[in-house]
Order: structure tokens, then sequence, then C-alpha cells
């Protein structure tokens, strides 16, 4: 009898709350396994996480060269300031280190669970399973850590060792001691006084003509194009106009700043011969991608959730603001 | 008590200010002043000719009080004075792209320990979603009893704390650790701000939750572009940790995790994470991109530091400094912000001649755990050139470095945790440099 009023007020509260049991405040509902499904996506260096599907290092290279090359670069060296991912071995001890995915990274599991949260950079968790581990399996394979014919899923990916894992250890600081000395501390004679070095303090903010492009390299001031968007002197096409919203979400990131051979917004010589080929030609280019000899443009700029008239949007909104 | 206190070290500083002559950045002192009358001259006030500005000083009327001002709720929410000019900055070469990039707070023009919600530094993996509150959810899920999602309206619904807490990037001053490189306060230590942040304590929500007994981790997870996450200990997350809704009054500003955010006061700011979504509690860290092959430490022998979670004592003068010169031999207060990661600051001293000898500064206003903290030293200056630096010592009784000290450690290609003794070095103009004695 008492266990069975227990059970009931057990079913009780499961109606009203949806709570198994109540936390000490009673506030917040249960979550369900479904919507943890949808949101957890977290994988650990022990493969915890990692879904099934499978990729090969020969799928991951179309791949990676459609949607990470013109950041990352063909063989991972890197376009700009954009990370590099592959090469770097031996460089840690000296004064210039290099830290790649191979040379640095301590786990592969990071390599997947980054690529599928936060890749392609302008659109995150639009990867499948299958295309993250052939991405994987393809960067695994320029840093030389796995063979031409590995083929990424659950468990082989979880065997991975990276050559780097061994060398991280736990935060030891307080690494250093000072004193609080106060009469004859240092030696004055022995001051090497090293001052600032010319030319990289950003000078455009002390200037009274930077404008409020604060976010914006502001170039030589002898550069017309000053490296950013230029001010819009005349009135844009509706087009152009709703293209802005997918450029400052989808494209800015390569054309803002010219990665991988990407035309800058603003820069009309750097547009010049590209407007001549034709808006269809340019639309084209855009949606399926192309080959150019400076670089690459991937297709939609890698975000194939945008629509062809948000992608020729956004063409139109580049165009206008280069001529 | 004030003290007033002139180095009698001639001598010394003779030597020095021989010595600073042949500095390459001499020649930038006409950039610099330039500079900074050009950013003087922003304010309308500067740029109307003497003439008229004299006719608002006594004994004439000023021309503002010879009618009426604005009245109520001109501007429902306020902001500064047209006469300021206090904004973020950041230093564009230094990342790839704005939307996964870092700005600084002017600590050069901050009155006292709160920085202003509008000026917090920012810094971004993935730029700043537009987050509807009203759709936002926090999920508590993993080695818990019972997985809970929570509601903005759950979440204020908890018993609430607000603290005073300074957060800063582990890569402030990173750029200055193969020598100085900036010509600027905001940029040698900007990526630091402090504010008054209220939530509830991670520790009630675990409560709530019911943490198994094998839960010893906590993945915090941001629902930005980048999907933040970092791994939390469940020491840390008993101890100190907010779940913030609210900054300086009013809710978390979009750049700062609207609507909910990670607060580890004391530690990297990374680990705070910001558009929080989702904390999962496991039995081992994630070690995930920011927690290895980011926001690590390389060590001279190749080897690496990981979980480098406190921002160690630190201090820098900010008045003067480049941005802020001497333009009057005279009584000086000499002002600046200490803080630690580790507790209450203690003591900051102050030296005039590179760190040979040193002198103990006062602490005012409030003093707080994890918080700027503001010094004073009250002195003259008449014209001598200073290498003047701050020594901050917490609670902990830790004395922060010398930059030879922790470049003797940890080399000179360091990239993160950079809190050494800072050199400004004040010439016989009254301009103030960067500069690095090693």
């Amino acid at each position: 009898m008492f266990k069975s009023l227990n059970l009931g007020v057990a079913a009780v509260a499961l109606a009203v709350s949806g709570a198994v049991s109540a936390g000490p405040l009673g506030i917040g509902s249960t979550a369900t396994p479904e919507m943890i499904a949808g949101w957890d996506i977290d994988i650990r260096p022990d493969g915890t996480g990692l879904p099934a599907g499978e990729g090969s290092v020969a799928e991951g290279e179309g791949l990676y060269e459609a949607k990470c090359a013109s950041c990352h670069g063909l063989f991972g060296e890197g376009a700009g300031r954009w990370p590099v991912l592959a090469g770097g071995e031996g460089t840690l001890d000296t004064a210039h280190p290099e830290k790649t995915v191979g040379s640095y990274w301590p786990y592969a599991s990071t390599l997947w669970d980054y690529i599928h949260r936060a890749m392609p950079y302008p659109a995150p968790q639009s990867l499948t399973d299958d295309e993250v581990y052939s991405i994987s399996a393809y960067v695994l394979y320029l840093n030389d850590i796995v063979d031409d014919d590995f083929v990424a899923n659950k468990e082989t990916f979880a065997q991975v060792k990276m050559p780097n894992e061994p060398n991280f250890y736990i935060d030891d600081r307080p690494d250093v001691k000072n004193e609080r000395c106060f009469k004859n501390c240092a030696d004055p004679k022995s001051f090497k006084i090293v001052t600032t070095i010319n030319g990289v303090t950003p000078t455009g903010h002390f200037k009274e003509d930077s404008g409020v492009a604060a976010n914006h390299y502001q170039g030589n001031p002898s550069d017309a194009n000053g490296g950013a968007a230029a001010p819009q002197k005349v009135a844009m096409s509706d087009a152009a106009t709703a293209g802005k919203a997918v450029y400052d979400k989808a494209c800015q990131a390569c054309h803002n700043m010219g990665v991988a051979g990407a035309p800058k917004v603003g820069d009309v010589a750097g547009w010049t011969d590209r407007i001549k080929q034709g808006m269809a030609t340019l639309n084209d280019h855009a949606i399926n991608g192309y080959q150019g000899a400076n670089g690459v443009m991937p297709a939609k700029g890698g975000n194939m959730s945008l629509s062809d008239d948000e992608v020729k949007n956004a063409v139109a909104y580049m165009v206008e603001s280069s001529q | 008590m004030t003290k007033l206190y002139e180095p009698s070290l001639p001598k010394l500083m003779e030597a020095i200010a021989t010595e600073a002559k042949g500095m390459r950045g001499m020649d930038r002192r006409n950039f610099l002043k330039g500079g900074i009358a050009a950013v003087a001259g922003l304010s309308s006030v500067q740029m109307i000719p003497k003439a008229n500005a004299s006719a608002n000083l006594p004994p004439n009327l000023p021309e503002w009080q010879s009618y009426l001002g604005r009245g109520v709720v001109a501007k429902p929410y306020g902001e500064p004075s047209e006469f300021e000019d206090l904004q973020r900055r950041t230093v564009p070469w230094l990342t790839a792209d704005a939307a996964s990039s870092i700005s600084m707070t002017p600590l050069q023009d901050l009155e006292g320990i709160i920085t202003p919600s509008g000026v917090v530094f920012e810094r971004y993996h993935g730029g700043i979603p537009n987050v509807n509150p009203d759709q936002h959810r926090l999920i508590i899920h993993g080695l818990v009893e019972r997985p809970l999602v929570l509601t903005m309206d759950d979440l204020k619904r908890m018993p609430s704390v607000s603290e005073i807490r300074f957060i800063e990037c582990p890569a402030n001053g990173g750029m200055e650790w193969r020598g100085a490189q900036m010509e600027a306060l905001q940029f040698t230590h900007g990526m630091l701000s402090c504010c008054e942040w209220t939530g509830v304590k991670l520790s009630t929500l675990l409560d709530e939750v019911g943490v198994k007994p094998e839960g010893k981790w906590i993945l915090a997870e941001g629902a930005d572009a980048s999907g933040m996450s970092r791994s939390i200990p469940l020491e840390k997350a008993l101890d100190d940790t907010i779940i913030a809704w609210g900054q300086n009054g009013e809710a978390l500003r979009p750049e700062q995790g609207y609507p909910l955010r990670m607060l580890n006061p004391g530690w990297e700011g990374n680990t705070s994470v910001k558009w929080l979504r989702r904390l999962e509690i496991g039995d081992k860290p994630w070690h995930h991109r920011e927690e290895t092959s980011k926001y690590t430490d390389l060590m001279p022998d190749g080897r690496a530091r990981r979980f480098t979670w406190v921002q160690e004592a630190n201090s820098v003068i900010t008045s003067p400094c480049p941005e802020n010169p001497l333009t009057q031999p005279g009584f000086l207060e000499i002002r600046g912000f200490a803080w630690s990661g580790r507790g209450k600051i203690k003591a900051v001293d102050i030296s005039f001649d590179g760190g040979v000898n040193w002198e103990r500064a006062e602490l005012k206003g409030l003093v707080l755990s994890k918080a700027l903290t503001q010094f004073s030293f009250k002195t003259k200056w008449n014209g001598q050139p200073w290498l003047l630096q701050s020594r901050a010592i917490d609670e902990t009784g830790y004395v922060q470095p010398t930059l030879k000290q922790l470049r003797d450690e940890r080399g000179g290609w360091s990239i993160y945790h950079k809190n050494s003794i800072h050199t400004w070095n004040v010439t016989e103009s009254g301009d103030v440099f960067n500069v690095q004695i090693s």
C-alpha cells in the first residue's frame, strides 16, 4: 500500500513538472534525451561522443580543397593570418615555434570536435558527420599522421595517437619568485633599455580622420583603397542593399582582408577585370565555386545554406562597392 | 596621509637619461604627441577657436548657462558627453578577421574600478550571436541525477549574488613578450575589465541537478558560431563560479554574452564562456581546441603547460602613461590599477628608477578579491626623467615578477600570462614611452 502510494505521487510529479524528482529549489524542467542529443556535440580524447559514419582521406581531399583551403591553404600552410594546419615538426623548442595540428595538438579527437562545431568558419555545424570524418582524416594525412588509405570512423579515429601528446603537463605556476626588495634591488649599470618597435602600433586610432572603421585595417594613407570597404558615395541597387547582410555574414571573412586571393571589397583595381567578365560569370563562380590563378573561391563561400539569390545579392553588393 | 616623494638619485637618472637619448622610441615622440593632440581635437569644445572659448570663461557667462538645457528622457538610455572620447580599440594586424578577434578597454581613461559596459574589452571566436532570451535555454546534463533545461526566467528565480570581479584575456600584454611593441597603455594592458556581475552561483545549479560522485569536470559551451567550449574542474565550479545575467546593473551586453555567461573569477577570460547554452558534467576534461591548440603555454624546452587558468598578480600605472603625458611640473598623483586572480591585492610599490629602489604606494577605494584595485602615490615632477614602474603584491604573498624573471623561466616567445612589471619612460618633456628593461 505504502509503496504503491509513493509510486502514485511520483507519477503525479512527473505529469505536473516533467521532472523525475525535483532538486532543492524545484526550478527548471527535465532535459529530455531528445533535447540533449541535439546539443550534445562534444567529443573526448577517448572517442566518447564520436558518431556513426565514416570518411576517407581520399574523400577528404576534395572536401578540404572546396571548403577549407581558401583560408588554410591547399597543404595546410595557412593563408594570411588564418591558422596553419600542417608542418612545424621540430620547431617547438626553437625561437619560432610553429604550432600545427601535427606538431602541437595532443589529441585527434579535438580535430573532429572543432571541425564539427566551428568549421567552415562562415558556416559552423553545416558539415555532415561523414564529411567531418573525411576532412579530419585528410588533415591528419597532411600531417603524416595517417596513411593515404586511412578511413576514419568511431573505432579507427579514437585509436589515432598524436605525436605531441606526451609533452603537455599541468600548470605548475607560480614558477618565478620575486622578492619585495626596496633598496638597491637591481644594478642600473646592467640595464639594457629596449624601446618600442617602429610602425606596429595602429596609428590610425590616433588620427583625427581615422573614421569609424575601427575594426578595419586602415592601410597606407596613400593607398586610396585603404584596405577596407570604401564609403559608399552612390545609391546601391536593391539587390546590393539586400546583399550587404549576406556579405557581412558569409563573405567578409575573406573579401574584407583579401584572403586567399579574394578581391577586397572597395579595391577598384582588383575588381575591374573581374567585373568585365559580366555578372553572370561572377555569379556562377560565387555560386558554384571557382579555382582562379590567385586562389580558390569556395562554392557559396563554403556556406551552402545560402540560396542562389542571396549569393547573387552579395555579389552585387561587392561589385557596386568596388567600382 | 599625504607623502611627497622626490627620488634623490640625480646621478642615476642622469645616466638613464643619457642612455635614453639613443633610443629609437625617441623619434616617435612627435608622432605620439601629435596623435594625442589630434584625439583631443575630436572633442568639439577643443575645436572652438580660442577667442570663442574664452567667451565661456570667467568673468563671462558660459554660453550653455544662457538658455535651457535638454529635458528629462530626451535620451531614455543615456550616453557619455559628446566631449568624451571613450572607446574600445583594436590592433588590426593581430588577427585574420574581426569576428575572431579582440579589442581593448581604454584603461587610460577609466575613473575607478568599474569598467563601463560599453567599453569592456571584446573577445570573440565566432562573432556576437544575436540571442533571443525568450528562446535561449541552458541545458545541464551528463553525470547528474536530474538533467535540467532552464529558461532565463527559471534562472532569475534562483538565489542570486552580485560580485565585482575583473576579467582578463590571458593574452593581455602578449604582444610584448619579444620586445616592447605597443606605444599606448590601451594596447599593452587593455584586454582587462572589471564589472559587477549578477547571477546564480554555479554550485546552486549543481545542487539542483545533483552531481553524481564520479562527476569531476564540467564542459561549458556557448551558443556562438564557434561553439566556444572549455573544461572547468568541479572544484572551481563549487568555489566561486557564477552563471551571470547581469552586468553593472543591467542585463549583460551582447558583447559579454547576453543573455547568459559563465564567470570564473580570477581565471583567464576565455574560460568564462559567453552565450552559455550547455553544461555537461563528466569524469574527465575534454581537451577541446581552446585548451590544447590555444590557451596552452609553450615552454622553451618544447613542452607545454595546460590548464593555466589563473591570472597572476599584475599592475600598471595609468597616469602618467603614453596617452596621459605630464603637461606641467609640480604636484603629481601617480595612479594605476593592480589585480590578482588569487585574491586581494595586499600592496603596491612604485619605482622611479627602473626597479633599483622602491616606495610603498597607497591602495585607495574598494579592495576586493579578484577585482581591479586602485593605487596612488603622491609626488612632485620637476622635469626629471623617470623609469616608472609599479609592483603588485597579493594576499598570497606573490610578488609581481620582472620581465627578466619571466623570460628566464618561460623563454621569449610565449603568448599568454605575461604579468611582468611594466616600465614607462617619462622624459624631460613629460612624454611617456613604453620601454622594457632587460
